[in-house]
Formats: C-alpha cells, sequence, structure tokens
C-alpha cells in the first residue's frame, strides 16, 4: 500500500469516527443494556407487566372465543372419556338420593304409626287406610327394610373385642373392632366436640351404627335404609341386652367371655334376623308384585 | 387366647409400616406410602403354648410422640417405638419421646427399635447406640427381615 492510500484509510477511519460518533455511543448504551439482566430487567418488565395486565383484564373477550372451540372440540372428542369419569359418580349420587328418599318416607310413615298405633293386630290395616297412607307406601316401607348384618361389641379404648355374631361370614373381626376404634378415636379427637361420640358410619345404603356405652361400645352393621324409629328400637334391645346379659356377668378368662357374649348377641340379634328371613323373602316377593 | 393391643409409634419414615408389614405378611415393599391415620391388623403368636393375638396398630409417623392423638394410646399393653440408624434427626427426640409414652402406658411395655440396620455398618451402629444412651431393644432390618420376628416374639412373652 502506497503512502497515499495509508492516508486515505486514515481519512476514511476519522470520517467514519465522526460521522458514526452518536450512532456508536447509542449501540453502546444498547450492547450494555443487552448484556446487564438488571438493566434488561428494568428495560423490559414494565412492558411485560402492561401485557399481564391488558392479557388479565381483556383474556375472556380476546380469546373466549377460542377457548369454548378447543372445550367443544375436547368435549365432543372425548364424549365416552366424559361419560365413563360421570357415570360411577352420577350412579352413586342417584342411590344415595334414592336411599335417602326412601328413609325420608319411611321416617314419615313410622312417625304417623306411633302416633295413632300401639297394636300390631288386624284393626292396624283398617287402622293405616283410615290415616291415608297409601298400600304403596307400605309396599315400599316393605321392599328395604334394614338386615343386621353383623353385631359387635368392642372394648371402648383398647378397640379389642368382646364378642360378636353375624349374619354372613366377613373378614376377621377382631381387626373390623380394631380399625372401627381408631376411626372413632381419629374422629373425635380430630372435631373434639365435648360429650359427643361418633354414631354413625355410612357408605353408600350400607351402615354401621355405634352405640356407647362406658367401658364398651356396640356396632352394629346393616344394609337397607333404617328409620329412626328402627334406629331407637336397636337402641332398645341392646339396653335389654346389657341390663340382663351383662350387669353382672362376671367372666373366668377371655376367652370364656368372647364365646358368652358372641352366644348372645347371636341369640339377640342374628337369630331373630335368621329366623325372620324366609318370611321377609316372601313378604319382599309379593310387595314386588303388588308395587 | 389373649389379646393385646401394641402401638407401633416413632418419627415419620422410619420404617413402621415396612416391620408392620414384614411381621404381619413376611414381606417387604421399597415403595414408600406415608401411613395416613391409623392401620390395623392382626397376628397369633404362640407363646410357650399360649395363644396370643396381637392387634398392631400402625400409627401415623409424627416427628415428636406428643403430636399422636392421645386416644391412640388407651388400652394399649405394649408400645414399639422405631428410629431410623441412617437418619440423625430421627435420633434427637427419642428420650423425650420415649419418658412421654411412658406417662401414655404406665404399667406397659415399651421397646425402642433402631431400624433400617442393612443402611448402616456395625461401627456406625456402635457409635448412634453410644450417643443415644439410652438402651435399645432391638436393630432390626425391615427390609432384610432381620430380627423382626425375633422383636415381636420377645415382644409378646413379655406380654404373656
Amino acid at each position: 500500500m502506497n503512502e497515499s492510500s495509508q492516508d486515505d484509510l486514515l481519512l476514511m477511519n476519522r470520517l467514519r469516527a465522526i460521522l458514526l460518533k452518536e450512532d456508536r455511543t447509542v449501540l453502546n448504551q444498547l450492547h450494555d443494556t443487552l448484556e446487564d439482566p438488571e438493566l434488561l430487567s428494568k428495560k423490559v418488565a414494565p412492558i411485560i407487566e402492561e401485557h399481564i395486565d391488558f392479557l388479565k383484564k381483556n383474556f375472556p373477550k380476546e380469546f373466549h372465543n377460542s377457548v369454548n372451540d378447543i372445550v367443544d372440540k375436547r368435549i365432543q372428542a372425548s364424549q365416552n372419556e366424559l361419560i365413563d369419569a360421570l357415570y360411577p359418580v352420577l350412579g352413586q349420587m342417584i342411590k344415595k338420593y334414592i336411599a335417602h328418599q326412601f328413609q325420608q318416607l319411611k321416617d314419615g310413615i313410622d312417625q304417623r304409626i306411633k302416633e295413632s298405633l300401639n297394636t300390631k293386630n288386624i284393626w292396624w290395616r283398617i287402622r293405616v287406610s283410615l290415616l291415608g297412607i297409601k298400600d304403596s307406601d307400605i309396599v315400599l316401607r316393605n321392599l328395604d327394610r334394614p338386615k343386621i348384618e353383623e353385631v359387635c361389641l368392642i372394648q371402648r379404648n383398647s378397640g379389642l373385642l368382646m364378642g360378636s355374631a353375624s349374619l354372613n361370614p366377613t373378614i376377621d373381626k377382631e381387626v373390623i373392632a380394631g380399625m372401627l376404634t381408631a376411626i372413632k378415636a381419629f374422629v373425635e379427637d380430630a372435631f373434639q366436640r365435648d360429650n359427643e361420640e361418633l354414631e354413625m358410619i355410612q357408605y353408600g345404603s350400607y351402615k354401621i351404627l355405634l352405640y356407647n356405652f362406658h367401658t364398651y361400645y356396640v356396632s352394629v352393621a346393616l344394609s337397607g335404609s333404617i328409620s329412626s324409629g328402627e334406629k331407637e328400637k336397636i337402641n332398645s334391645q341392646l339396653q335389654t341386652f346389657a341390663i340382663n346379659e351383662l350387669k353382672d356377668y362376671k367372666p373366668q378368662n377371655l376367652d370364656e367371655m368372647n364365646d358368652y357374649i358372641s352366644e348372645k348377641l347371636d341369640y339377640y340379634f342374628i337369630v331373630p334376623q335368621r329366623e325372620a328371613l324366609p318370611a321377609l323373602v316372601e313378604n319382599e316377593q309379593q310387595a314386588s308384585k303388588a308395587l | 387366647m389373649i389379646s393385646r393391643k401394641v402401638i407401633l409409634t416413632g418419627s415419620f419414615g422410619v420404617g413402621k409400616t415396612s416391620l408392620f408389614t414384614q411381621f404381619i405378611y413376611n414381606k417387604f415393599d421399597d415403595k414408600y406410602l406415608t401411613t395416613i391415620g391409623v392401620k390395623v391388623n392382626k397376628k397369633s403368636l404362640d407363646i410357650d403354648g399360649e395363644e396370643l393375638s396381637i392387634l398392631l396398630w400402625d400409627i401415623a409417623g409424627e416427628v415428636s410422640q406428643d403430636k399422636v392423638p392421645v386416644s391412640y394410646f388407651l388400652g394399649a399393653s405394649g408400645i414399639i417405638y422405631v428410629f431410623d440408624l441412617a437418619r440423625p434427626s430421627t435420633h434427637l427426640n427419642i428420650i423425650a419421646d420415649i419418658e412421654y409414652l411412658k406417662k401414655m402406658i404406665p404399667d406397659g411395655i415399651i421397646k425402642l427399635v433402631a431400624n433400617k440396620k442393612d443402611l448402616v455398618t456395625n461401627e456406625q451402629i456402635e457409635q448412634i447406640a453410644k450417643k443415644i444412651n439410652i438402651p435399645i431393644d432391638a436393630f432390626t432390618s425391615a427390609k432384610t427381615g432381620e430380627n423382626v420376628e425375633e422383636l415381636f416374639s420377645q415382644l409378646g412373652k413379655d406380654l404373656v
């Protein structure tokens, strides 16, 4: 390169430096801003916040149609899955609703009968009809009678089984007694309501009624729906059982006690069920026909 | 037959449910599923010709025993307090917890159990035992089953 062209280059660089001075300053500032997270954040954050605010305020307006379209398409495409997901829930709800309605109906009938009737003779039907209770109501009441499935007498604190009787074989009753006591303790401890105890556990149309005594409690597992009158009847049977069989009973040992209590529970609660069962089945069949 | 209620307690994740499962079913599962509330199960033991039915209450782990609902301890004849040999944080409350449990069942039997023996060396076990400075009744591994049967068998003898 000769001397003249070197001078030209020098001149050109100087000229460039003069002309681009401002641009280079701005470019350097921009570069600094981009490289420094704090500076960049200061610049960008307000813009992002503004956009987020805008989206928050205008999301329904701006995206309403798009979201609706997506949801509609998703529902259309997944109808079977939706039905599968909802069916058990709806089924359970309907079942519970019907059981509840049955119970209310039975409570109403029981109340009316209790108010006006004490005997169970031939006049019962006549008087029931005079009260304006329909035959269909009586039929309905007979359709879903409560059935005692199992009775357990359980030591109150330890949850150890003192005796039991059941209509059909179930899983280990000692484990049932322990688990029931644990649930009872958990609920009573969790809510800490003075002098209040767990009285019933329900799943579907199956119920476990808990009757609390001083040193033990009795769990009565039953299927079918039960009115408050019928609950009261079981309570009174239990009181009779406790007074007649447990009040003066002095066991020699735990085995003997378990056998004794189991035998008595069977006699008081399960034997009457077994004896009534054929008549009950016949009754239910007749009721179904009449309905 | 004699029935006794026994509580399995201790901090969370120390292997109570694994001991419970190993004792009742002779099984071990690597998956950790935290216990919610209580799980009750039963196992019968033959103690010198006498049949003993142990109702075992596996209680959800708590960092400190005074957090466990008092009603769970009612009527219990024995308590197995478990800690984790491989987790020093579970060694911190042992003495206070044992004192508390003694008040819960003054006439009952309390067993202090060091679990997860398979995760530590014999030297480490010695160091931990020295540090805790309270007699440990059993060093178990719910995973391998080591000393689990012996623990319950000894407890059974004490209960009869």
